[in-house]
């Protein structure tokens, strides 16, 4: 579905990625792990459109994605979720799913369905402005905006950040629950719990390069394994 | 009933209900008509004209989130359109009205273009350029036209019962225009499209993400706006029968940017009373005293500063602390 192919990134003269290939199947939920620095947000932000790769591939679903807008990846079924867990805080919940369904054209009572299913508190929540939501909460929300209109694939980058343990959990369920549902994901996430239960795949990251791949669902439960990595 | 660590601190969004905007309308109409019990008529007048303009700005500034100081432009424009078609073309008001608003629109189209390829102060100050042209015409590149300094004065023709030289029969007319304007950008703020810009005002990326073209949305709020502006300078135009270049001066920016404010950017009943309120101090002070507009200053500056989301948001926080007050008692 997704294949990136050799890309290089910069900020100015400083390369950030080296020469990073990966794949992600259909309905695979794929992580990239890594400590501070590595370049997981990059490559995040550089598959999702913010920023241009100044060498290498990305294809999706076999068609060169590279160097197209926002707007246009997110037409072809391509969501970002960003790590600063901002919504539109001005409008209200209702209104931040609407947004998503205007533009994808999904029926909203539905949209809305779905992200009350999988949090039943926004059902009380939802003619209030998304502003006063706690930032598990927006995360959620930003989770829950996201699938709306079926897309084809998620970026999602560090959904766990800075979260209480019990809400940690609530977005735990969502994930497994897209998982259940074969929703495509490629998540940057540092919380070895969650990836370790959730991932198909994995990444490791160290000083912008992909040093390491696991595939084998055994090997992804260890860890401790994993915890050298970071 | 709330609990503590659920959402506490937010002011809850009425959803769009059905016979809410029946109410609005009838609330508006009856509190111009009783102002104007109390003011002189052509106040009154003058009032309603400026909130259309202020109505305008609140589209573009206090939904979109994108500050014009040029936004009188489209306002002088379709002020002088009128009155030249007036003069030259035919004395019918709507005519007129018609001619000012198209003109209006045609140079938002255009301009449009060229201003939304900025954004933040650039948007702002290139607004101004294009306000400070404007104005240079008016006052002297086409003074063959605009008769520069002097102003045009423009015979007004009667349309059946519409005469504007009858002041409660422009004043009704005018408070319907009002009311029509209110109309169609409480529909337009509610819809999709309203949505869509509230969003654009809070973060562009994060819209783009979700797969709309936004500069498509940007364009067609600004040409809306500019040429809802249009429209009262066309009213002002056919009811004072004279424009000159003070009309498009760029000063006239501040006194639309100073009435959102008051009122609370975003808020359409916040954009009429700031535009009621900024009238009313200036009006007054005018009046009663000789050096009115160090005073005006000093008055905005408080209230500004006291009111820092205007009156809507002041009220808003006072009936959010009234309902918290009316929880902890329970």
């Amino acid at each position: 579905m997704l294949e990136v192919s050799g890309i290089d990134a910069a900020y100015g003269h400083a390369k950030v990625l080296h020469d990073v290939s990966l794949k992600i199947q259909q309905g695979e939920m794929v992580f990239v792990v890594g400590r501070n620095g590595a370049g997981k947000t990059t490559l995040l932000q550089t598959i999702s459109g913010l920023m241009a790769p100044t060498a290498g591939r990305i294809l999706f679903g076999g068609e060169e994605i590279h160097g197209l807008p926002a707007e246009k990846l997110a037409r072809k079924g391509i969501r970002f979720v960003a790590q600063d867990k901002k919504v539109f805080s001005d409008l209200t919940v209702r209104s931040n799913i609407e947004l998503a369904s205007y533009a994808t054209g999904e029926d909203l009572t539905q949209a809305i369905g779905r992200l009350t299913r999988i949090y039943p508190k926004f059902q009380e929540f939802l003619d209030r402005k998304a502003g006063g939501l706690s930032g598990g909460q927006r995360e959620i929300l930003l989770i829950g905006r996201a699938l709306v209109g079926k897309p084809r694939l998620l970026l999602i980058d560090e959904p766990t950040e800075g979260l209480a343990a019990i809400v940690i959990e609530d977005i735990f369920r969502i994930l497994n629950e897209m998982k259940r549902e074969k929703v495509s994901a490629f998540i940057v996430e540092q919380n070895l719990s969650v990836v370790s239960r959730l991932a198909d795949r994995i990444y490791i990251m160290k000083e912008g390069k992909i040093i390491k791949e696991m595939a084998d669902r055994a090997e992804i439960a260890k860890t401790a394994e994993l915890e050298g990595y970071l | 009933m709330e609990k503590k660590g659920q959402i506490l601190d937010t002011f809850p969004v009425a959803p769009f209900r059905k016979g809410t905007l029946a109410r609005d309308i009838v609330v508006i109409a009856a509190s111009f008509t009783f102002m104007a019990l109390f003011i002189p008529l052509h106040w009154a007048i003058d009032f309603t004209i400026f909130c259309i303009l202020v109505l305008s700005f609140d589209l573009l500034y206090g939904f979109m989130g994108r500050l014009s100081f040029g936004h009188v432009l489209y306002y002088g424009t379709g002020a002088y359109v009128a009155s030249l078609m007036l003069l030259h073309v035919s004395r019918n008001p709507f005519l007129a009205i018609a001619a000012g608003v198209v003109v209006g629109a045609v140079l938002a189209i255009l301009l449009g273009f060229v201003v939304l390829q900025t954004d933040g102060a650039p948007f702002a100050l290139i607004n101004l350029a294009f306000n400070q042209i404007g104005f240079w015409l008016a006052a002297s590149g086409l003074q063959q036209y605009t008769k520069g300094e002097d102003g045009l004065n423009t015979p007004v023709g009667k349309v059946g019962f519409l005469d504007f030289a009858n002041q409660p029969i422009a004043f009704a007319f005018l408070l319907i225009c009002l009311l029509l304007v209110f109309l169609l950008l409480r529909i337009f703020t509610l819809s999709p499209y309203g949505v869509t810009i509230r969003s654009i005002k809070e973060n562009d990326d994060r819209v783009k993400f979700l797969g709309y073209n936004i500069f498509t949305y940007k364009w067609l709020t600004f040409v809306l706006s500019s040429t809802l502006a249009a429209f009262p300078g066309t009213l002002f135009a056919l009811f004072y029968g004279f424009v000159a270049p003070t009309i498009i001066s760029p000063f006239g920016n501040v006194e639309v940017i100073f009435a959102v404010l008051i009122g609370g950017a975003g808020n359409l009943y916040g954009a009429i009373a700031g535009g009621v309120v900024y009238k009313l101090m200036s009006n007054y002070l005018a009046t009663n005293i000789t050096r009115w507009e160090m005073l005006l200053g000093i008055l905005l500056l408080i209230w500004v500063f006291k009111f820092r989301r205007g009156l809507t948001g002041y009220a808003s926080e006072m009936i959010l602390r009234l309902k918290r007050k009316q929880a902890a008692e329970v």
